[in-house]
């Protein structure tokens, strides 16, 4: 019991020394009026990895800035699209002002999504998009496609050549915004690489153990292999330590979505060349904005332009905010980010 | 036992049966007035009918599940046959079937998985939890095989009515659920098939040797368990409108811990519906108030498997007592 | 009769890591190399440290199944305790911390079943899902990186030309054949498992055995975590899910009856290494990208084809 209660303790502590973070306060025209407060539900894919956890303080930043906002981040920590749409259901039942969703599941989560408009709250999506029919906006950081295109481009470059085999290390197999971009990730390899041979899709389950071994019985199984993606969070880092273990660096290439912090050794020392990412805490400033700004009716459909204040101005298309941040992460710039 | 004594001050205690059943209430009334203080708009019967639809899936399975426990067996993979009876309701529909018949075959899908656990805990004699160890694998790898992970929707909302549609004020799973309630309370407290379950999981061989069909029930009790789990995937997926192979991943954990909570003994021999609905309120109530209250899901897990553990062992002390 | 039969169980399953071997080798000669049979090892030394703790529990008749989340406990206060961002402190003191945690959670475990009366399954359920939750908490939502090389060493290092990891599992299977088979403690366990009112009768201390087994597994369970979560550059949420699924299977596989009495460490670790032999067997086939959405359906029946065989066997070697 004692221990459990250090833990707490260590625990509470890592947490309030997490909420600190740069502050420049920054100057937005989007302002909560006088006297009145927004609470802004924001809801990951998968609560407790470091991703959502940096655009979460992105987005805390932006209440901070504003005054008046609430921010409240929660989500399923094992990445339940289930316990998601539960918590949607929650939210409108308590009454948020907005709930801005990333979903992991568009299809599981949209009845609870258009339940929620019915009730008259504001549902926006970011870092990956639902159906159009609901929710108002999208804060495009990227859609599906980009993302697995970024990824497939990467990967060939690194590579050095348009021929050879790839495989893919995913999260799971049901996993909704992999499939997503596997799916386009094929369409491009089809299209613009067609000697590029994909051999293999395996899942990790969500375990680093299990991502590093797949990484390493794939070298083995296909010698010939020339790169690898490792698309999760935890595939990403195991895979690319499979690749250095093996001493196989500079031969098999690997790339990925991944924060900074987590793939700094694998850039410093090689194994890695190129992360595909974009600035996380931009993303969540950015969804908090917009949150305010759909609510109190300034950012209505048609409009070609957000004024996003220390972001600049971000175009709107259609019905999505552009983040239009897309970073490549190499041995060069890597230092400068710490997420 | 006997309570022909002077004592009967201490034997009407002594004798009372529910005492289980009347501690978890408590508990429950505990907690709502505790978060009508903390947090009004929580205990209001808008709030309440919105929390609940998550409920139902835990609290159908819940009630199989408890008929299993109490002949002494346990069944882990009910949230796969959930996950392939979704799979195979889905890809009927798709093919263009109606969504009702799609229902019906998921269910009946869900019924083989059940006879299959069923036949291989009494006809081969091996260990429940052995068996459904390994279908819990292989019934979800069977659904992402023949659905290749992908969700299926699309459903009409004369089908999506089932998860989400209300009579009179009460959702309709939650209708379905007490029908069934009533029938497994009945069933399990007043027929002889109810009461040969008890004699299975107090003592097996007497059961077999006194001329009950032991195996027959056993394979029946798991069909069942296949059955309701079929039919909380017809509700499920009519609620989110999805089927896939995802559905209902680690749910077979929550069921064991409502029935648990609700004072079924896992050696089998005891257990009662009303306890289980108790239990299954219970770990729902405590859920959704921990979420409401804190927004923080990471404490959902620690206070369940605290009063989990903390049931139990409250069951115990007054089980002494009363030995 | 007893230890004969016990003998050919092991037998049993080294002839089908054997046979697997030998027909995977056929298909895809890469399969048979040195570097596999290491890699293969390396994965299986986590499963094969606990399995000898989760056997000795599961032969008193009762059981473990808090084994991953645990590791994901040990894991999160691990890296929180060594990284040069958080405490930094010595990777000796900091090891020996995890595996206290790991020794004293499993003490809560063993005095929840012993002194409590909890039955092991719902005791172990209930400390599961708690400690899901408090590792999510001392994780606090971020990855844990920045050891020190000599972390690293518990996982990726070697002696002579045996990975650590190896090494480590090697020692623990040793010391508790040694435990099981030569000392009184030992037997002593084997008979709580197979009559324990007769164990009681003749005056062994059965709730301290069993308090001894949940905390040695405990202990073991840090330790895997020791040896296997330092094999990446950073530490994730989620570390060690699921974990208890492969171990138990795997020492059920292994020939150790669920009903207590009966079991071998050496068939637990062979069952282990069979189950991790799953996955790579099923990659080096080379079945092609639709092939891999039946990857658990494969692995269920494998498992399944393996209880089976366990339970014609018994009925051949005349127990059931």
């Amino acid at each position: 019991m004692r221990y459990l209660l250090a833990l707490c303790a260590v625990s509470v502590l890592a947490l309030v020394s997490g909420c600190g973070g740069d502050s420049e306060a920054p100057k937005t025209t989007v302002t909560v009026k006088e006297g009145s407060s927004i609470t802004i539900a924001l809801l990951p894919k998968k609560k407790g990895i470091a991703y959502f956890t940096s655009c979460a303080e992105g987005a805390e930043e932006a209440a901070k800035a504003l005054g008046n906002v609430t921010v409240i981040y929660d989500g399923p920590t094992d990445g339940s699209p289930e316990k998601a749409a539960s918590m949607i259901e929650k939210w409108t039942l308590k009454g948020v002002d907005v709930i801005a969703v990333s979903p992991n599941d568009p299809s599981v989560l949209a009845p609870a999504m258009k339940a929620a408009q019915a009730k008259g709250i504001k549902i926006i999506t970011w870092d990956a998009d639902a159906a159009p029919d609901t929710r108002s906006f999208f804060i495009n950081q990227a859609t599906s496609q980009q993302i697995g295109e970024a990824m497939v481009d990467a990967l060939i470059k690194d590579m050095g050549s348009v021929e050879g085999q790839v495989a893919i290390v995913t999260a799971t197999l049901t996993a909704a915004n992999q499939n997503a971009w596997i799916d386009a990730m094929k369409a491009r390899l089809a299209d613009k690489y067609p000697k590029v041979e994909l051999v293999a899709i395996k899942p990790c389950n969500e375990d680093q153990k299990i991502a590093f071994q797949v990484a390493q019985d794939l070298m083995k199984a296909y010698p010939d292999l020339k790169g690898i993606f490792g698309i999760s969070s935890v595939a990403f880092p195991g895979a690319a330590e499979a690749i250095k273990q093996a001493g196989k660096s500079g031969q098999v290439q690997i790339t990925g979505l991944s924060t900074p912090n987590a793939m700094k050794n694998y850039v410093k020392d090689g194994t890695v060349k190129s992360v595909v990412l974009w600035n996380t805490k931009q993303l969540g400033f950015l969804t908090v904005l917009v949150a305010i700004a759909v609510k109190d009716g300034t950012l209505k459909a048609g409009a070609t332009e957000f004024d996003a204040g220390t972001l600049g101005k971000k175009p709107v298309v259609g019905d999505q905010v552009l983040l239009n941040n897309l970073l490549i992460f190499t041995k060069d710039n890597i230092d400068q980010f710490d997420f | 036992m006997k309570s022909s004594g002077p004592n009967t001050n201490e034997s009407w205690w002594r004798q009372y049966n529910y005492w289980h059943e009347t501690v978890l209430a408590m508990l429950i009334v505990g907690l709502l007035l505790s978060a009508s203080v903390l947090s009004p708009s929580f205990t209001t019967v808008k709030t309440q009918v919105g929390l609940s639809s998550d409920m139902w899936e835990l609290a159908l399975l819940a009630l199989p599940m408890t008929l299993i426990i109490i002949t002494a067996g346990i069944d882990l993979s009910i949230g796969s046959i959930m996950a392939l009876s979704a799979v195979v309701l889905g890809m009927t529909f798709e093919a263009g079937a109606n969504p009702w018949v799609a229902a019906m075959c998921g269910i009946m899908a869900g019924t083989a998985c059940g006879v299959f656990n069923g036949l291989t805990v009494a006809k081969l004699k091996v260990h429940p939890l052995i068996v459904t160890l390994a279908t819990l694998a292989a019934f979800r790898g069977i659904a992402e095989g023949i659905s290749l992970g992908r969700p299926i929707s699309g459903f009409p909302a004369s089908f999506t009515e089932l998860g989400t549609g209300t009579f009179g004020g009460v959702p309709i799973p939650g209708l379905i659920f007490g029908v069934l309630a009533l029938l497994f309370a009945i069933a399990l407290a007043r027929t002889p098939f109810g009461l040969s379950i008890y004699a299975i999981g107090h003592n097996p061989l007497a059961s077999r040797y006194s001329g009950l069909p032991v195996a027959r029930i056993t394979v029946a009790v798991y069909a069942l368990a296949g059955t309701v789990a079929g039919l909380a995937a017809a509700i499920y997926v009519a609620r989110r409108n999805t089927a896939k192979a995802d559905i209902g991943t680690g749910l077979e954990l929550d069921v064991i811990t409502a029935v648990v909570l609700g004072g079924t003994s896992i050696f089998g021999g005891s257990g009662r519906i009303l306890g289980t609905l108790l239990g299954v309120l219970a770990i729902h109530q405590t859920r959704k108030f921990v979420g409401w209250y804190w927004d923080r899901e990471e404490l959902n897990f620690i206070v369940v498997g605290v009063l989990l553990i903390a049931a139990v062992l409250l069951n115990r002390l007054f089980d002494k007592k009363t030995k | 009769m007893m230890f004969s039969f016990l003998r050919t169980r092991e037998v049993a399953v080294a002839g089908l890591i054997l046979l697997t071997i030998i027909v995977v080798s056929c298909v895809n000669g890469d399969f048979f190399s040195g570097q596999n049979a290491r890699d293969i090892l390396i994965a299986a030394a986590p499963g094969m440290i606990v399995a000898c703790g989760l056997t000795l529990i599961i032969v008193m008749g009762e059981i473990d199944i808090s084994m991953g989340a645990l590791m994901g406990l040990c894991a999160a206060v691990l890296g929180k305790l060594v990284s040069a961002d958080h405490a930094a402190l010595p990777v000796w003191a900091a090891s020996f911390i995890v595996l206290a945690l790991g020794a004293g959670i499993g003490l809560i475990n063993g005095l929840l079943v012993t002194v409590g009366k909890v039955p092991s399954i719902i005791a172990t359920l209930g400390m599961l899902t708690a400690l899901i939750g408090v590792s999510d908490l001392v994780m606090a939502g971020s990855t844990i990186g920045n050891f020190p090389d000599s972390l690293r060493s518990f996982a990726i290092g070697q002696v002579g030309f045996i990975p650590v990891p190896v090494l480590v599992a090697v020692l623990c299977i040793v010391a508790c054949v040694v435990l099981t088979r030569y000392t009184p403690l030992g037997r002593r366990m084997y008979a709580v498992g197979s009559n324990p009112h007769a164990a009681r009768l003749a005056g062994l201390p059965v709730q301290r055995l069993k308090l001894l087994a949940f905390v040695l597994t405990g202990a073991l369970t840090a330790l895997a975590t020791l040896i296997s979560a330092p094999q990446l550059d950073v530490i994730e949420a989620g570390f060690g899910r699921q974990f208890e699924l492969l171990v138990v299977t795997a020492v059920v596989v292994g020939g150790t009856s669920i009903s207590g009495g009966m079991g071998t460490i050496i068939g637990s670790a062979l069952g282990v290494i069979l189950l991790s032999l799953v996955r790579t067997v099923l990659i080096f086939l080379q079945l092609g990208v639709s092939a891999t959405y039946w990857e658990r359906a494969i692995q269920g029946g494998f498992i399944i084809a393996a209880v089976l065989a366990d339970h014609v066997g018994r009925k051949r070697g005349g127990h059931s």
